[in-house]
Parts: C-alpha cells; structure tokens; sequence
C-alpha cells in the first residue's frame, strides 16, 4: 500500500502543473468523437496531389538513413577501443552521448534557422540524428569482434586500411545493414513529423490540413501516412528477415 | 596461344557485390537529384551556419535566473512525460494480459486487442497531437494524453512478448494444484514479469522525456514550445541556453533510468 501512496502525491502534482483532469478528459473525449464526425469522409479528390508529398517523406527518409549509415561508420569506428586509441574513443562516445540527447526535431529547427525551409534541412537532421544510435551500435558491433580475426589479417602484413575493410568491417556487414533497416523504419516516422516543421512532404500536408481546419483532406493525408508507415515497415521487417538468414549461412 | 579468359573474370559473388553496390549508388544519386538534395551545399553554404552560430554565442543563461517562466516550462515538460509514463504504461500492463495467450484463454478478446494495439502503434504521434489540440486545447494536458498514447503502442506489445515468454512451468505447477486463472496470475506470473516491468517503466519515461519536447513545438507546451518560439522570433542566445539545459537534463534524466534499472533487473534475479 505504500508505495501506491508515495507514487499517488507525485501523481497528483504533475497532474496539477500539466492541468489535467477528469472532466477535462471526459468533455475532450466527447469533443474528439464529434471532431472525427467532422473528418469524414475523406477528401478521395486530394489523393493524386498528395502522392508526390508521400513520395518525398520516403526519399527524405532514404537519403537521411543512407547518409547516416555511412556516417555513423566513420564515427563507429572512431568509438571502438579496439581500432581507435583511447582518446578519440572518448570524445567519439561524449559526442554521440550528447546527439542522442537531442531530438532530430530541435536540430531541425537549427538547420531550418541557418539553410531555410525545404528538404535539405530534414535530410541533414535525419543523418546527425542517426550517428546517436547508430553510431554506439556500430561501435559496440565492433568491438565485439573477435580479435583473433583481425591478428590473423594483421599478421599477414596488411595496412591499416586493408584491416578495417577486411577485418573489422567485412565480418559486421549483416549487422549494419539489419541496423541501417532497422534506423530506417524510425526513420519514416520521425520523416512525417520533420516535414511539419520544415522539411516538407506528407507531414507538412497533414498539418496544413488540420491548421486550416480542411479535416476531410486531413483524413486523406493520414490515410497515406497510415499506408506508407505501414508497408514501409512491413518491406524493411522483410528485408531484415533476409538478411539475418544470409548473415547466418555466411 | 589463347589466354585462359576464365580465370581472368572475377568471381560470380563478387561481381554480383559490385552489381548490387552499383545499384545502390546509382539509385541514391538519382533520388538525390529528383529531390534537388545536394549534399554538397553543405559544405558550399556553409557560411550560414557560421552565421548562425554567431547569433547564437554566448548563450543567454540569465534567463534562468531572471525568468521564472522557464522553470515552470521544464516542470511542465517533466510532468508529462512522468505521467504519461505512468498512465501508458499501467494501461499497457492491463492490455498485455488480455493479449497474452498464456492468459487471455478467449481467441477473439486476444485479437481484437493486438489489432488495436498494432493500430495505436502504427499512427504517428503528429497526427494525436493534432487530434488532441483540437479536442482538449492547447497546453500540456493534451501533451501527456498523446504520451500516453503513444506508451500504449510501443509497450503493449512488449510487455505481451514479456508475459509469452515466461517460464511455463512455475505457471503449470501452480495450476496443478488447482488454482484459478487469477491465482495463477497473482502468484506465478505477476511476480515474474515485475522487475521487467518496472525496468520497461524507466525506459519509457526516458523515450518520454525526448517526446515531450517534439510534442511542445506542436502545442503541448512545456520547454519545446519555449526553444520553438524563441526560434522563432529569433531570440537565439535564449533557444541555444534552453537546448544546453535540455541536454544535461536529459543526459541526467538518462543515467538514473539506466543506473534504477539496473538495480531493479538485479534484485529480480536475485529472488
């Protein structure tokens, strides 16, 4: 019993701050069904035009999990104890704790204040975003490996660079590419979301739509987005699949 | 004198790499230029974020001494991703049961509450905030109910995995000697899955912590709304302040949600 009552006084002081209540809720919920009244039923007209605001959300997407893996690779390596000396070791790590504290969205907001509006903002947020995690599961992909591997290649006198191809990053590929899938799905969400701020594509449509109080085409803008997270993440769980498979038979 | 060609070609595998590697490349370059993305104008305008960065420095830090409102903004902030945590998650226990097959017996409850749950999933949090915002207003009140949300897609499903994945025969034994579903439940595997529980609760409420500055800048209030609007009406030296503040709160927030967590999975394997 006292712990429900030691979590109750916390409970009710954060309710009091965020403003919530029952009654609150109760007339918002009755508010909210009368509002989904409002939004059907959708705008089957404004379809063909938001296909290609669907189409740039997955591009975004793309270009931002491409770039990112690369990039998260660079710094990887740079986090790993057994490729990198200590002290590049320890200012990668501090670099990539601090970016996984931030939200891609605030760095968004940067890039939107520094190159403007559009894409180039959302595709560059996606790829810094992507060194915080990426950056630490390569690193500790890395690190995992057996070191008795890269001996072997070092012993038969290769450079440094022929033991980080072939030793180091040869033996991880399944696991980046399971990783890079993995950011990618992430990815297409937070790529709708970004495109609301600035970046452009369905996430801008959906919100514009609900700003200008147009909830019929809001409705068909979600639809899409309902549609593109889905098979996007059912295509990228498949690929995955693939991988695994290909990696366990290697 | 004929060269023998065969052992010049490479390997089918490799070529097969190469051609896959090539695809890639030539696909990337390609959707780069539909989109007009070029990578290069980073480094070309570059200037800007110099710019930038030079409206940014030094950060404003007065403002939290001078400006109670900031303080109330984090506490905002932090209220919502704790209740949010704490109400999401408790709904997800609740949910995980009834979607477990090792205790929900009845198939069609089981399926109707996984499609939901996948349902709830699948909806980014852009479009409930919205929702929200319309239904209830602006502020953080909608803020923590699209936590809650949102807490209820990603860890219903965990927690369901969680309770399939018992231990079955401490379940069966008690079973055995004739107790009820509820006891079951109460005895065997309540007690099993809690430390996971509670270590999943952290978790989320540091996942929470990130969200609840996204949600700010859509009308959940809290210190997202702050750093937004201070972007937007260019106050620079006062959005760089909050977003140092944010980084350390989070990077604390962080390492006492990994260090509890630890000492709850401890004591769990412990028992």
């Amino acid at each position: 019993m006292l712990p429900v009552l030691a979590l109750a006084i916390p409970v009710e002081g954060a309710a009091l701050v965020c403003g919530a209540n029952i009654r609150g809720l109760n007339s918002g919920l009755i508010e909210g069904f009368s509002f989904m009244g409002h939004m059907f039923p959708p705008d089957w007209g404004a379809f063909p035009e938001l296909l290609k605001p669907a189409v740039d959300t997955i591009i975004i997407a793309i270009l931002g999990t491409f770039f990112g893996t690369i990039i998260s690779l660079g710094f990887g390596l740079a986090a790993a104890s057994n490729v990198a000396p200590r002290w590049l070791r320890r200012l990668t790590r501090g670099f990539i704790r601090i970016e996984r504290a931030l939200p891609e969205i605030i760095i968004l907001l940067f890039l939107v204040a520094a190159f403007g509006l559009g894409p180039f903002g959302g595709v560059i947020s996606l790829t810094i975003g992507c060194i915080g995690m990426l950056g630490k599961l390569f690193a500790d992909a890395i690190e995992e490996i057996d070191p008795v591997s890269i001996e072997a290649i070092e012993a038969l006198g290769a450079s440094k660079i022929q033991v980080i191809v072939y030793g180091v990053l040869q033996p991880i590929i399944p696991a980046i590419i399971s990783f890079a899938l993995f950011r990618f799905e992430l990815n297409i969400r937070l790529s709708v979301i970004l495109g609301a701020i600035g970046a452009g594509g369905i996430g801008l449509e959906l919100y514009r739509s609900f700003s200008l109080l147009d909830y019929n085409r809001g409705l068909s803008a979600l639809i899409i987005t309902l549609a593109l997270v889905f098979i996007t993440e059912r295509f990228s769980e498949f690929l995955r699949s693939k991988v695994r498979l290909g990696g366990a038979l290697q | 004198m004929k060269q023998p060609l065969l052992y010049t070609l490479p390997s089918v595998r490799y070529r097969r790499k190469v051609t896959v590697f090539a695809l890639v490349v030539i696909a990337t370059v390609a959707i780069c230029i539909y989109l007009g993305f070029d990578p290069m104008m980073l480094f070309t305008e570059f200037h800007y974020v110099v710019d930038l960065a030079g409206n940014m420095l030094p950060p404003n830090f007065d403002q939290f001494r001078t400006d109670n409102h900031v303080w109330w903004a984090i506490l905002e902030t932090i209220s919502m991703a704790f209740l949010g945590t704490i109400f999401g998650g408790s709904i997800a226990f609740v949910l995980a049961f009834l979607a477990a097959s090792n205790t929900m017996p009845v198939m069609v409850i089981r399926q109707v509450v996984r499609f939901c749950l996948a349902l709830v999933r699948v909806i980014p949090f852009l479009v409930i905030i919205l929702v929200f915002v319309v239904a209830i207003g602006l502020g953080p009140f909608a803020g923590m109910l699209t936590l809650v949300w949102s807490t209820i897609g990603t860890f219903g499903q965990l927690f369901t995995q969680i309770i399939e994945n018992i231990e079955p025969a401490p379940s069966e034994a008690i079973y055995s000697i004739g107790a009820s579903r509820i006891q079951v439940i109460r005895y065997s595997i309540l007690p099993e899955i809690f430390p996971s529980f509670i270590a999943n609760l952290l978790y989320s409420f540091d996942i929470n912590m990130r969200a609840a500055l996204a949600l700010g800048i859509f009308g959940g209030g809290g210190i997202g709304f702050e750093l937004y609007m201070a972007m937007r009406v260019l106050r620079y030296k006062d959005a760089l302040a909050l977003i140092c503040f944010t980084i350390v709160l989070i990077t604390i927030i962080e390492k006492l949600s990994d260090h509890l967590r630890k000492k709850v999975l401890g004591a769990g394997a412990l028992k």
